[in-house]
């Protein structure tokens, strides 16, 4: 037996060298989030850069901040969120932009330049984003009369009572505190610890209404019709919202920013020190800037797309849409996490292990 | 058995590894860290907090309930599949073995969704039960595989013998086939048991409110609160928690033998 | 008695998996169940020496078996779902694996993720054999605690631990020799042997265990070498175990994500890689299709195999 596996392997290694794509020697090296960018994108780069654009995918933030904390290299762009980009400037991890190589950077809106994480884009510039908000099942949500437009939905046991175990929130104890403290009229990112505290309180009382914390599956449940409210990612609801349709449900799927407001979060291009080829790194980010590769995402998959350029190729229905595209007035009531220090993740960590046990 | 040592180095490279991170991992501070802290200082807290605190103790408590009711579903799945593969046929028993495996060629993400599409039209989504249903799904084989390994070598002489004796068909099974076939009925247990404990994708994808368990905690130190320190204390008293009770296992499990 | 018992265990075990399917009435899975019923009984009569399972050991046993592959039919019926969310039947489709064909990453990525597989496997089972035999045969004091605590170990610090490893001494240690080590498909061999010898070596003392020494010693009595003795007596004897290992080291190393993530290298591609980042964005039918593909293919690999070398595949015993 580990005589036929040994053969196994040869053949399936001579098979993966064989099938391995004979292209040009350039390769960009991207760590990205899986489907990030459609193919059409990646085929448009190719042939105009003649490279090959490699990308490895991560899933969260933290895991691709764990792997370069542990000592991985050889990545020339990654793509993280603003907090991450904040951890990666502050490590030192992170290459300097030359502006003069990236001349579309005046198709970015001006109210997604210059943001708290790196005042000036010295390292980054805005690649696309997401809101975390609330999704609902359009027809039960009317035929129960409960509110779409407040977190009161997910907080206040008065309506929850009527979608007991059809509520999902999302498992991740900074997306779910800040929603807490926004309901309560805090900042997301309140570092007070009786402010903290209260909001536990919160979530513990509105907890046995809820049928699970979960980030990873709840938007194929609402699709399906086993959910009817969730806490979640634009994105998602998105991708839920179209699944909906496309199979003819009975029901819609709808999204909309809660009035209370928002996490917001901006993932950016930045380009690691460790990368050997920033010549090509620069070519991609001034092409993805040109603003139809950021259409194309927003049209597959509900990305916001920070582009002006990119506005007049997406999909109107798409471009019109409040929760994906807000307006000046709701824009400014979105918030963007920023990191705890050390002493403060341990506080809320404690309090989370407390949600999830008690 | 000069050979050994080629299976001591990568043991050994994961031991080395294993014993630096308390030090590594409290000296390579989170990323976003202001000051730098003191190594034996930061890994002190860490036990200080675990120590100090029941929470954590309830979620080790809850952890080992599943694994134990894991363990003991499987078993009983598990037992008499390996009892027909090692009596049936010889030119069947690879084939049927194989048949045991070959759904985990299948992505492990994939075997996961097709039980969320079963499990929720029944409204059992998101609970306890679900948790325990992935669970044993994906550690059966790890208790079928050495329950048969064990089965197999079993002399049916022997029952012969115990039949001419007079034994009836439960006498047979309980006083000899089961006895014989504990060291299988023990590494399969531990096979499912351990990695059970450390599994938090499951308890995620599948998991209602309250079936967070000691590898969740693990990876939420990891991966959400960038707690390094933290999350290797959390392995290192999982791993220590675990040899104990193998530890125990294997005494109790030599005590009997000596014993029968 | 036996009879007895087994039927309370199936009894068991339909109710604790049952459960749900009664729950929900539906005609079909009665019927499955029936099906299951009458086929255990046809097997079971068929079977007309003492020696041969009767049939409530077959009836468990195919529940089990049921309970392994009724999720495995729903995969493969789902990869021709018209949908991108995967959550429901939508209408069908051969589109998915269209666009697998074309999809040179994620071919690329199931065969690396095979030949991982494959690889970490053999080596992992020699290793763990080895490592099984001298727990058996010496009974050291160390061997075992080095061999439990990597499966006892998370993977998640089993990953980051490696990959500190590889990068601050494996990498400088054989730079300062010349040879230029860096992350790839060989660390992420190396990451899942360390975790699949424990296996191995667990079930193959299992095995071992109770297994009368005299044997070993008529052998040598005889003037065999220590070479023959393990070729001709022992190994046989526990090849059945040695195979299950292997088969465990498989199944381990080819869904393996989070150790793979950590210990491979830049533009390292394996299949749990590809899809356990698409957790975030949506796994669509196109992983289903994969999955169903991959398993065709090993399959279709062992039985060449088995036919090319027969006796590889026969348990000895």
């Amino acid at each position: 037996m580990p005589r036929i596996f040994a053969a196994l392997a040869a053949t399936a290694l001579a098979l993966s060298t064989g099938a391995a794509r004979a292209g040009p020697n350039d390769v960009l090296r991207m760590f990205n989030w899986n489907n990030y960018m459609t193919e059409e994108a990646v085929t448009r780069f190719e042939a105009r850069c003649n490279c090959r654009l490699a990308q490895d995918y991560y899933s969260d933030n933290e895991e691709m901040l764990a792997k370069l904390a542990a000592g991985a290299r050889g990545y020339d762009l990654l793509v993280p969120t603003g907090n991450a980009v904040e951890a990666l400037i502050k490590s030192d991890q992170l290459r300097p932009l030359d502006k003069s190589k990236i001349p579309n950077l005046k198709n970015i809106k001006p109210q997604h330049l210059n943001p708290w994480f790196d005042p000036g884009n010295v390292y980054s510039v805005p690649y696309a984003y997401s809101l975390t908000i609330v999704g609902y099942n359009v027809e039960r949500m009317r035929e129960l009369g409960l509110p779409t437009d407040s977190l009161a939905v997910i907080f206040d046991p008065q309506y929850l009572r009527k979608v007991e175990r059809k509520v999902t929130v999302l498992d991740s104890q900074r997306e779910l505190f800040a929603a807490a403290l926004k309901y309560l009229g805090y900042s997301a990112n309140e570092s007070g610890e009786a402010k903290l505290k209260q909001a536990r309180d919160l979530i513990l009382r509105a907890k046995p209404y809820w049928a699970a914390f979960n980030a990873a599956s709840y938007f194929k449940e609402l699709t399906v019709g086993n959910v009817w409210l969730a806490h979640g990612y634009s994105n998602d609801f998105f991708t839920a919202q179209q699944d909906a349709r496309n199979a003819g449900r009975k029901f819609s799927i709808g999204f909309s920013i809660p009035k209370e407001g928002a996490v917001f979060a901006l993932d950016n291009l930045v380009m690691h020190k460790s990368g050997k080829r920033p010549d090509l790194a620069y070519q991609f980010i001034d092409f993805w800037l040109e603003g139809r590769a950021s259409a194309e995402l927003t049209n597959a998959i509900g990305a916001g797309s920070p582009n002006q350029a990119a506005m007049p190729l997406i999909d109107p229905q798409i471009a019109a849409n409040e929760a994906i595209f807000p307006g000046p007035e709701k824009f400014r009531q979105l918030e963007m996490l920023r990191d705890y220090d050390r002493r403060l993740r341990r506080t809320l960590s404690r309090l989370w292990v407390e949600i999830k046990v008690r | 058995m000069f050979l050994v040592v080629f299976f001591l180095l990568p043991a050994l490279i994961m031991v080395v590894a294993s014993l630096r991170y308390p030090g590594e991992f409290g000296g390579l501070a989170p990323l976003v860290s202001t000051r730098p802290g003191e190594e034996a200082g930061l890994t002190l807290e860490s036990y200080r907090v675990f120590f100090s605190d029941w929470v954590y103790f309830e979620i080790f408590a809850k952890s080992f309930g599943v694994a134990v009711l894991t363990t003991l579903v499987c078993l009983l799945m598990a037992y008499p599949v390996a009892a027909l593969i090692a009596r049936s046929p010889k030119r069947y028993r690879d084939m049927m073995v194989l048949l045991v495996v070959l759904p985990f060629a299948s992505n492990f993400l994939v075997r996961v969704y097709a039980w969320m599409i079963m499990l929720g039209p029944f409204e059992l989504l998101f609970s306890r039960f679900a948790v325990i249903c992935g669970m044993v799904y994906v550690h059966l084989p790890f208790m079928i595989l050495p329950l048969y390994t064990n089965l197999e070598k079993h002399d049916p002489a022997l029952l012969d013998a115990a039949q001419d004796l007079g034994a009836n068909a439960w006498q047979r099974f309980w006083r000899v086939t089961f006895p014989l076939s504990l060291p299988g009925v023990f590494s399969g247990s531990a096979l499912v048991f351990i990695p059970v404990l450390g599994m938090f994708a499951i308890p995620e994808i599948l998991g209602g409110k309250d079936d967070w368990i000691v590898g969740n905690m693990i990876k939420e130190s990891f991966l959400g609160t960038r707690d390094w320190p933290f999350g290797s204390m959390l392995s290192l008293m999982l791993t220590l928690a675990v040899l104990a009770v193998a530890a125990a296992a294997s005494w109790l499990a030599g005590r009997r033998m000596s014993r029968a | 008695m036996r009879k007895l018992a087994l039927g309370i265990e199936a009894l068991a075990i339909a109710v604790l998996f049952g459960s749900f399917l009664a729950s929900g009435g539906k005609l079909l899975l009665a019927g499955a169940a029936a099906a299951l019923l009458a086929l255990a009984g046809v097997l079971g009569l068929a079977g007309k020496r003492r020696e041969m399972p009767g049939f409530w050991l077959w009836f468990v046993s195919l529940l089990a078996y049921a309970f392994l592959y009724i999720p495995l039919v729903i995969v493969v019926i789902f990869s021709f779902n018209d949908s991108k969310l995967n959550a429901e039947w939508v209408g069908f489709t051969t589109a998915w694996y269209l666009k697998l064909f074309s999809d040179e990453d994620m071919l690329r990525a199931a065969l690396n993720s095979l030949s991982i597989a494959c690889g970490a496997a053999a080596i992992a089972t020699v290793l763990g054999t080895m490592a099984g035999l001298s727990m058996h045969r010496f009974k050291p004091k160390l061997l075992p605690f080095l061999v439990f605590t990597p499966v006892a170990m998370p993977e998640i610090l089993l990953g980051v631990s490696l990959l500190i490893f590889f990068l601050n001494s494996v990498s400088p240690a054989l730079g300062a020799l010349g040879i230029d080590f860096g992350l790839g498909l060989t660390t992420v061999v190396i990451a899942h042997v360390t975790f699949c010898i424990g296996f191995v070596a667990i079930i193959v003392r299992a095995r071992l265990a109770g297994m009368d020494e005299s044997i070993f010693e008529a052998a040598r009595d005889l003037g065999a070498t220590p070479w023959q003795t393990f070729r001709l007596v022992t190994l046989p004897l526990i090849m059945p175990g040695v195979i299950a290992g292997a088969l465990m080291a498989f199944t381990l190393s080819i869904d393996d994500f989070v150790i793979t993530f950590f210990t491979s290298g830049v533009g390292t591609k394996t299949l749990p890689l590809e899809i356990y980042t698409m957790i975030k964005v949506a796994v669509t039918p196109e992983v289903n299709a994969v999955s169903a593909l991959l398993m065709a293919l090993t399959l279709g690999m062992i039985m060449i195999a088995a036919k090319l070398a027969p006796d590889l595949m026969q348990a000895k015993t």
